[in-house]
């Protein structure tokens, strides 16, 4: 092998190893994964064999072919971890005990790919099936092998640590041991430390400190687990010390307090009350499991565990609503990513699956009945969206309104709301008179058009013989498709738009938000993005610039070259994902910048990789870009809260985040051009990225962007109190 | 009990109708009040005549055009007509609500700086603009729209010494079905001179082209005149597009919309035979839609409008000066405003209402302005109410271009106010002075003393 082939080889073992041991805590923390592999060597023996086990097993996949991403996540692998680990501090060391480990090791992995499979199928995980079952298969055959015996190392497990490190450590071991903590507090870190199948509480300690670093809910939500079981005990008048291990007594309740408190499902003052109901559910199990399978001679591992997990998750995947107790969408491997991610999503992307819908008219129009509207939106018609043209002294008409001409709205261009095909137009029925109603023929001259399956939309009241398309025509966006009358239940002029799931005119409708409008109110304007406009409001459609939406809409494959000042030059790539997800990858730095391009708005979504990197000073300046030159809208949005460098504020966040935010990031934009600028070759925006804490915000941090010509010119940054402008080529 | 009005007693001709109880009745009514301001309180204020402009008539007149554009066509700009009315508050009322400045001088364009529109936002039109004036122009990155080749070669050598890309766009004329064809502005289309002129500043590369401007005439009374300017501007653009590979950004269909005065040997009244805002709107938009340009490169639509804009706002009160009887017969009555300050009798058969209350007698008569000269005619024939001395008239929808071409001759030009929304009044230009017209005079040294 070359070198070049070498270490990019050596790194992917080298996260294959210490995912598999980050994975026994749902992390994927590096740091944390190292301080794991130091205390498992606590008892060197047990450790090298869990090391061994690993090796053996990520070789032993790669050697069958697995991808390098199924094994470098460490899923598959960790169970074999915990097998090693378990059966070295069992058995002990002979040639029996070699070929043992090795076949066990390869058998964890035969199972706990079979299990990954059949039960990632159903949305749950194997957690550490594969483990519990070959170990306690070995224990069992054991009994029938002469060549391999029982181990009491670990009952004698000074003697370890003696050979490890003499009489120094095992006073230190020692002074630990002696520590005079109460037993339920030295009971809590023997517990951590029994998941590494230790008893020690320096172990615990170390682990508890790594596991705090990695995420401050899973630690909190291990402390809850431990309380709830240890007041259950008590409460039920304690239990038959025989059966229970450390083992038993804490981390099977630990583990459950973390998998369903924060990491499968998005940890909220929910999760942590569920702990307190479903940790006595794991208790009963460990008791009852634990006599069954002590009368088999093995311990109940973590069965407890796995089995209560996946119960629980199992329910919650079969109810008909999510939106309480919310399963983690993406696994992030960490609850407060997962937290910060799940709450910033549901805010700005939960609306990616509706078809962008604009509104059926040029200018400033006035919702006068909205969804469930008091006059005739009712039923399975409420919603619906009638609009009228208003003077500005809230006249619909001019004196002396008593024709249809008179009405502002009357015979106005009325515009397909999406692309599609027309499906159904009635054009024969004349006007009423002003404060005539014609129910005979209620929905007057209608179009529907159809723009996906099930997703047609409705406009009603059109004028006679004013259709500008024709059943079967395909209409874009925008396009005038007939002019506002005065027809059907319609006693003075006004445009009705529906949207429905069925082709015919007056089916019932459906509520679906409008994707971009400009809503006016004593003379700001607000950008809606993705809801329903108001009976009462003034509302407009957000006008997009083209220059904007050429620079913003990036092709796949195209490459833009960044340069500046202090920084290494970079590349980035336009790619999509095998689920159509659009990214810029940056090769230099491995880093990832996924992003939304909608016509009316630009938005990146995402970011992976170093934060030194411009790509992601490009991330913080287009977080959210409306690519529309109407200079009176100012956007706002919200990041993420663990995009950003962490600090004693945001540990503090983390803390008490399942229950309450009090840090916000905000994005604001606000583009430099006005309206109806003519500059051809040039357009810019200001970003500012604002911290609020408390309700009080501070600003840190304001960035530019330059279109030049319909392309990304520059954009400028602060850093360390100076600006930095990085210029943009193709 | 008020003391009843003598009116001199006056034999008329019979006229045979339908008898009536109430007798001969007038269209008039008397105005008495401007947006609830009592005329005769203003006239009290402010003198005779005043000029009297209505804040709330512009904003609304404004917004209603606006609506009407608006509603039909996604991109809408309006540039207010500096020369129809440059007092400059009510240039900043446009301001304000969102119009741009047109100018077609240098002067103007001071002005339009002086209000505080941006460089960019200000069209510069006309066909004389020196070297200063351009090179303020480009320097501000207005809107330069060229007039003919000479000013082309001006601008590009302007360019050069500048080292600066102006935007520019051509004025074209062309036959758009109206008689008298306006084609001394700009370059003509049907002769080829436009699209000369337009490969000429694309060949140059020293100009920005950004737009295509004509203004086919004024107070037009067609609708189709302005479908077929589109039509023809649209050729221009779309050709620019694909055969010079510039994008028009905007097409500017200048001015013309009529307001709804009556202009002189019309048979009926101009509210009656005008086409409304919205019917020229839907012409416009129409003939815009139908260019061929896709949705997201649809020109933005300027309009230069000016008269339609600011006519109705505008009023003008005075008081009757002296009756006669002229050698034919007819009723004479001499106002003391004349076509000095109303220059519109020119054009317009002014309305003119009485502010007090009349009999129902009415008599044909001319009015006469207070001018020592014949031409002074406000009306050359109405029928009104008899009309004594210091009775009170207004003179309905005068606000476009008596304000910028009144003259200073024989008399001084009056106070001008603005009642705001509120019902306030504002000085907005003070009656002129001996001393503000002779500021500007110089008088030779011999010529100081005279002896008589």
């Amino acid at each position: 092998m070359k070198n070049n082939t070498v270490i990019p080889f050596l790194k992917y073992i080298g996260s294959a190893v210490l995912n598999s041991y980050g994975m026994l805590f749902f992390s994927k923390n590096k740091l944390f994964s190292l301080l794991i592999i130091l205390v498992s060597f606590f008892t060197p023996f047990a450790g090298a064999c869990g090391l061994i086990a690993v090796l053996i097993s990520i070789f032993a996949a790669h050697a069958i072919g697995f991808g390098k991403e199924q094994i470098q996540n460490g899923l598959l692998t960790y169970s074999v971890l915990l097998f090693g680990l378990g059966f070295g501090s069992n058995f002990e060391m002979g040639i029996a005990f070699v070929l043992l480990l090795f076949t066990g090791a390869l058998l964890t992995l035969f199972l706990s790919t079979t299990l990954n499979a059949i039960l990632n199928k159903r949305g749950l995980p194997a957690l550490s099936l594969a483990f519990i079952i070959s170990t306690s298969l070995l224990i069992i055959a054991s009994k029938s092998f002469n060549g391999i015996g029982l181990t009491h190392r670990h009952i004698y497990w000074y003697n370890e640590m003696f050979s490890l490190g003499g009489n120094n450590l095992v006073n230190l071991i020692q002074q630990f041991e002696n520590w005079s903590v109460p037993d339920y507090i030295a009971g809590f870190f023997r517990s951590m430390s029994a998941i590494l199948f230790q008893v020690n509480i320096a172990a615990g300690i170390i682990l508890s400190i790594g596991l705090f670093i990695y995420s401050r809910i899973a630690f909190i939500l291990m402390v809850l687990g431990y309380a709830v079981a240890l007041i259950f005990g008590y409460a039920m008048g304690g239990f038959e010390s025989g059966n229970m291990s450390y083992y038993n007594m804490g981390t099977n309740f630990m583990l459950v307090a973390v998998a369903l408190g924060g990491f499968y499902i998005i940890p909220s003052i929910r999760s942590f009350l569920w702990i307190m109901v479903v940790v006595p559910i794991a208790y009963l199990m460990v008791i009852g499991l634990g006599s069954i399978t002590f009368k088999m001679g093995v311990p109940v591992f973590s069965l407890p565990f796995c089995i209560t997990v996946i119960l629980f998750l199992h329910m919650l995947q079969s109810r008909k609503k999510q939106n309480k107790l919310v399963l983690t969408p993406i696994q992030y491997y960490s609850p407060e990513i997962n937290l910060y991610r799940y709450t910033n999503g549901k805010e700005r992307l939960l609306n990616e699956y509706y078809q962008p819908i604009s509104l059926p008219f040029m200018g400033e129009w006035m919702v006068s009945q909205g969804y469930e509207g008091s006059m005739t939106h009712k039923g399975e018609w409420s919603k619906a969206l009638d609009f009228v043209l208003l003077d500005n002294e809230m006249k619909t008409f001019k004196l002396p309104g008593n024709l249809p001409e008179h009405f502002y709205c009357y015979n106005k261009p009325v515009l397909s709301v999406a692309d599609g095909v027309v499906v159904e137009i009635i054009d024969n029925i004349e006007d009423n008179e002003i404060g005539g109603n014609n129910t005979q023929q209620n929905w007057g001259n209608s179009i529907v058009i159809k723009h996906a399956e099930g997703l047609y939309s409705q406009l009603s009241h059109l004028k006679k013989h004013s259709f500008k398309t024709v059943k079967g025509a395909y209409v874009k966006q925008g396009d005038i498709i007939a002019y506002c009358g005065n027809s059907g239940r319609s006693p003075e002029p006004h445009l009705h738009l529906q949207i429905q799931a069925t082709p015919f005119v007056g089916s019932k409708t459906l509520a679906y938000p409008v994707a971009f409008f400009n809503v006016r109110e004593n003379n700001a304007n607000t950008l809606k993005t993705y809801s329903t406009p108001k009976e009462g409001n003034f509302i407009s459609n957000i006008i997009p610039n083209t220059q904007l939406q050429n620079a913003y809409n990036f092709q796949p494959g195209a490459i833009i070259k960044v340069a500046a000042n202090n920084f290494a030059n970079e590349e980035w790539e336009v790619c999509t994902s095998i689920y159509n997800e659009t990214y810029f990858y940056c090769k230099e730095l491995n880093a990832f910048a996924y992003f939304i391009y909608k016509g009316t708005a630009f938005y990146f979504t995402n970011y992976f990789g170093p934060k030194n990197s411009l790509l992601f000073q490009f991330y913080e300046a287009s977080y959210k870009v409306l690519l529309s030159n109407n200079i009176a809208l100012t956007v706002t949005d919200y990041f993420p809260l663990n995009i950003f460098k962490p600090n004693a504020i945001n540990w503090l966040q983390d803390i008490v985040a399942p229950f309450y935010i009090f840090i916000k990031m905000k994005f604001e934009y606000a583009i430099q051009q006005d309206e109806n600028g003519l500059n051809n070759n040039k357009i810019g925006f200001t970003s500012k990225r604002s911290e609020i804490l408390f309700g009080k915000q501070k600003n840190i941090k304001t960035a530019t962007v330059t279109i030049q010509n319909g392309q990304l010119h520059s954009f400028t940054f602060q850093q360390n109190n100076q600006t930095i402008q990085a210029l943009c080529s193709n | 009990m008020q003391k009843l009005k003598y009116e001199s007693p006056v034999i008329q001709k019979m006229n045979a109708g339908l008898m009536n109880k109430f007798g001969t009745r007038t269209e008039y009514e008397p105005v008495t009040h401007i947006d609830g301001v009592s005329v005769n309180r203003m006239m009290a204020d402010y003198g005779s005549p005043l000029f009297v402009i209505s804040e709330r008539t512009i904003r609304q007149t404004y917004q209603n055009t606006v609506r009407a554009f608006k509603t039909r066509y996604p991109k809408v700009q309006f540039a207010w007509s500096y020369k129809t009315n440059y007092i400059n508050a009510v240039c900043k009322v446009f301001h304000q609500e969102g119009s741009w400045a047109e100018v077609v001088s240098g002067f103007e364009y001071q002005k339009a700086i002086g209000n505080g529109v941006p460089g960019n936002k200000i069209i510069f039109n006309g066909p004389e603009k020196t070297n200063e004036e351009l090179t303020l122009a480009i320097n501000n990155d207005s809107l330069i729209h060229i007039d003919h080749f000479e000013e082309m070669y001006q601008l590009i050598d302007l360019s050069e010494q500048l080292n600066k890309k102006p935007r520019v766009a051509i004025r074209v004329n062309m036959d758009t079905g109206i008689y008298p064809m306006w084609d001394r502005f700009g370059f003509n289309y049907e002769n080829g001179q436009a699209w000369s002129a337009l490969n000429k500043i694309v060949a140059s590369g020293k100009l920005q082209l950004t737009g295509i401007h004509c203004h086919i005439g004024t107070f037009m009374l067609s609708t189709e005149a302005y479908a077929i300017a589109v039509r023809k501007l649209g050729d221009l653009a779309y050709n620019c597009k694909t055969q010079l590979n510039t994008v028009i950004q905007y097409l500017d269909l200048g001015g013309g919309l009529p307001s709804a005065n009556t202009l002189r040997g019309a048979y009926l009244p101009g509210a009656d035979t005008m086409p409304s805002v919205d019917e020229f709107a839907e012409a416009i938009t129409n003939a815009l839609m139908n260019i061929g340009f896709a949705a997201q490169e649809l020109p933005l639509l300027i309009l230069e409008t000016g008269r339609a804009l600011i006519d109705d706002a505008g009023y003008l009160l005075g008081s009757v000066l002296a009756n006669k009887r002229l050698s034919d017969g007819r009723r004479a009555t001499i106002l003391d405003f004349g076509v000095n300050i109303l220059f519109t009798s020119f054009w317009y058969e002014h309305k003119i209402s009485p502010a007090q209350a009349f009999t129902h007698h009415t008599e044909d008569m001319v009015l006469y302005g207070p001018l020592c000269m014949n031409i002074d005619v406000v009306r050359q024939s109405v029928n009104l109410p008899l009309l004594n001395r210091g009775d009170k008239v207004v003179v309905h929808k005068v606000g476009a271009y008596n304000m910028t071409q009144w003259m200073q001759f024989i008399q001084m030009r009056p106070n001008v106010i603005m009642i705001d929304e509120k019902g306030n009044t504002h000085l907005i230009r003070e009656a002129e002075t001996l001393a503000y017209i002779e500021q500007v005079e110089k008088m030779p040294a011999h010529l100081q003393q005279i002896n008589l």
